[in-house]
């Protein structure tokens, strides 16, 4: 083991996945010099023909994902922001998501996209979204959402290597943290949650950023209320049965979630809860998410985020009931 | 460049077998026979047989939205009957039934049509992408009309396969109405073709109701595609006999079209003209005529008893194709 920063650990699975299979590549605008720094370095290792900087031109790029996938490689597409992904909502929600289903099977694409996702930096609308909910809601697209560097890495070599579309959203506010990777050669499976810290009076929910937040809460209320924290990491396909062994346990469930509340994550996950664990609960779910606001620049960004004070007020009020 | 006497058979067969699905696929349409919508090429089936009869059949295509492809995938060498059978629905088509106009056949390097117009170009990239990468010497020829070149789509994947000097070849057909939106009012000069000049690529305008001049003008081009040399676009002025869709009035902007205005264009069939010009050049006869027509009508009936007699794919089967 080893500390490492989740974006370098990011670039360790870029680089270790591109060394083991040569159908890899990276596509995107300024992937050279690397947005966030995730491909910085690669092009000098993988040369000009594995790292392709575009124009800004999101169908294009998306496009050459799609086209070279159905070709044959495993592109990495880098959108920079996961906001700019709606540029290219044609391509990603109509074409790669459902493009194995729809002919019957016979096509595979095996194409990552890559999109760093969050607020908090005051970056207004188009810089900030967790565009969770638009990609849950084009089948046959896979979403993973890493908390930690270990994830970060683990679940991106796997990304990689699946034959379906996955949307990889990397939080901005996240690459800096540093945490232990190992030395040697791992994958963290899409479809896996991971507890992140164990409790028994309620069940805390969180993705990405959010994870942070809840263990924070959790931290605040320690010795008073015991927070157990669950971090899905994949949101489709999604580790169901590890939630609902959390909520057997604690009865009382929060969501955390930085997309837009209404039609978001954390009302799905809320539903299956309710249609799966009903009689497990002995109160109603909360949620705590983005307000149902385009997400303002400025100083108004922090009163439409969610916040782990926030996750605290929710998590002691699901306590009082 | 001169085409050998078996090409212009070659393309003179297409077409005639393009012009009998496009009038199955119109009747069935009709008859409650076939599946969604149907766009008929009818009038507009030369740019689409010119440019795809003598591609590799490893080479990559994107059809234009006319006919559904028919134009491009006959030309291909895609047997037309495992479209006739996804388009109604059955397991024996190209995708198990499940896409009506949408197909993907690897095998044969069709991929598309695609339902947003325009979205072909984005995929083009890839395509040619991983045609470059391959070494294989592929080409991706990509079809679409005056009006798909509106998209800004265009645009971007203009840019990038000059840029990357990809093997691509832009097909426009252009037959002057974008659905029921006249050309001149959707693209501010005459020729579509203009565009290319800012990207850097070699365009030609050809007529497009003569199969003849749009193949001699493509193949050059997959050529120098082939060579590495990048890619090139290729302008059909061609002709829309029907209305934008079957069922569909018949627009010019608010007007429907006269039919003083389709018979006028059809004095300028495409299967006729090249017709008349074998029967002239002595490359074919009145028999072969016959002959070609006999076999096209009977191709489209052993098509429609396989389509007629294949099953519809078992729901059940559903759940297991959502992911690989």
């Amino acid at each position: 083991m080893s500390e490492k920063t989740y974006v370098q650990a990011m670039r360790e699975a870029l680089v270790e996945e591109m060394k083991r299979d040569d159908k890899v590549f990276l596509v995107g605008e300024s992937v050279r010099g690397g947005s966030f720094g995730v491909t910085s370095g690669l092009f000098q290792q993988f040369g000009e023909d594995r790292v392709l900087d575009t124009p800004i031109c999101e169908t294009g790029v998306a496009g050459a994902g799609i086209g070279a996938a159905l070709a044959g490689y495993r592109p990495v597409v880098d959108f920079m922001f996961a906001d700019f992904m709606y540029v290219a909502g044609d391509e990603v929600f109509l074409k790669a998501s459902q493009w194995h289903f729809l002919h019957g099977g016979k096509v595979n694409l095996p194409v990552v996209f890559l999109g760093a996702v969050g607020g908090g930096m005051m970056l207004c609308n188009e810089h900030s979204q967790v565009p969770s909910a638009p990609v849950l809601h084009a089948p046959g697209l896979k979403l993973v959402q890493p908390s930690t560097p270990y994830d970060a890495k683990g679940l991106l070599k796997s990304a990689v290597r699946d034959n379906n579309p996955v949307a990889f959203f990397y939080h901005k506010r996240l690459l800096g943290l540093k945490g232990e990777v190992p030395h040697g050669e791992y994958t963290v499976p899409l479809g896996k949650a991971d507890v992140k810290k164990e409790g028994s009076h309620v069940t805390v929910i969180a993705t990405s950023m959010m994870v942070h937040y809840a263990l924070k809460a959790a931290a605040e209320l320690a010795g008073k209320i015991s927070v157990e924290v669950v971090d899905p990491r994949t949101l489709e396909p999604l580790d169901i049965e590890t939630i609902l062994n959390s909520v057997k346990k604690t009865g009382r469930v929060v969501i955390v979630d930085e997309d837009t509340e209404r039609c978001g994550f954390a009302a799905e996950l809320g539903f299956q809860i309710m249609e799966r664990g009903f009689d497990l609960l002995d109160a109603p779910v909360k949620r705590v998410c983005a307000a149902n606001y385009p997400i303002p620049g400025g100083y108004m960004e922090q009163h439409v985020l969610p916040s782990a004070e926030k996750v605290k007020a929710a998590v002691e009020a699901v306590m009082a009931r | 460049m001169a085409l050998t006497k078996e090409q212009l058979v070659t393309l003179y067969t297409n077409l005639v077998r393009t012009r009998a699905f496009d009038r199955l696929f119109v009747r069935r349409l009709s008859e409650g026979r076939l599946l969604g919508f149907f766009h008929p090429a009818e009038g507009g089936e030369a740019p689409g047989v010119g440019a795809c009869s003598f591609l590799r059949k490893d080479d990559y295509m994107w059809p234009h939205i006319r006919g559904h492809g028919l134009p491009h995938m006959i030309g291909k060498g895609i047997d037309p009957k495992y479209y006739l059978a996804e388009h109604t629905g059955k397991e024996t088509g190209f995708c198990r039934g499940m896409s009506t106009f949408h197909s993907i056949d690897t095998e044969h390097g069709l991929i598309g049509g695609a339902g947003t117009i325009g979205s072909g170009f984005p995929v083009t990239v890839g395509l040619g992408l991983a045609a470059k990468m391959n070494g294989r010497n592929q080409v991706v020829v990509c079809c679409f009309g005056d009006g798909t070149s509106n998209r800004g789509t265009f645009h971007e994947c203009a840019l990038m396969v000059n840029n990357w000097k990809l093997p691509v070849i832009f097909v426009c057909e252009n037959n002057g109405l974008g659905m029921f939106v006249p050309v001149e009012e959707s693209h501010p000069v005459e020729d579509i073709a203009s565009l290319a000049q800012g990207y850097g690529m070699p365009a030609a305008v050809v007529d497009g109701q003569d199969v003849v001049a749009v193949a001699e003008a493509v193949m050059p081009a997959v050529e120098r595609a082939r060579e590495g040399k990048g890619p090139s676009m290729i302008e059909c002025k061609c002709l829309r006999f029907c209305s934008h869709a079957v069922g569909v009035p018949d627009f010019r902007g608010g007007e429907i079209r006269s039919q003083e205005e389709i018979a006028a264009m059809r004095k300028r069939d495409p299967v006729r003209l090249c017709e008349e010009m074998l029967l002239k050049r002595g490359v074919i006869g009145k028999g072969d005529v016959e002959r070609i027509a006999a076999e096209a009508e009977a191709e489209v009936a052993d098509a429609e008893k396989f389509a007629d007699g294949s099953p519809v794919l078992n729901p059940e089967l559903l759940d297991q194709l959502l992911y690989s």
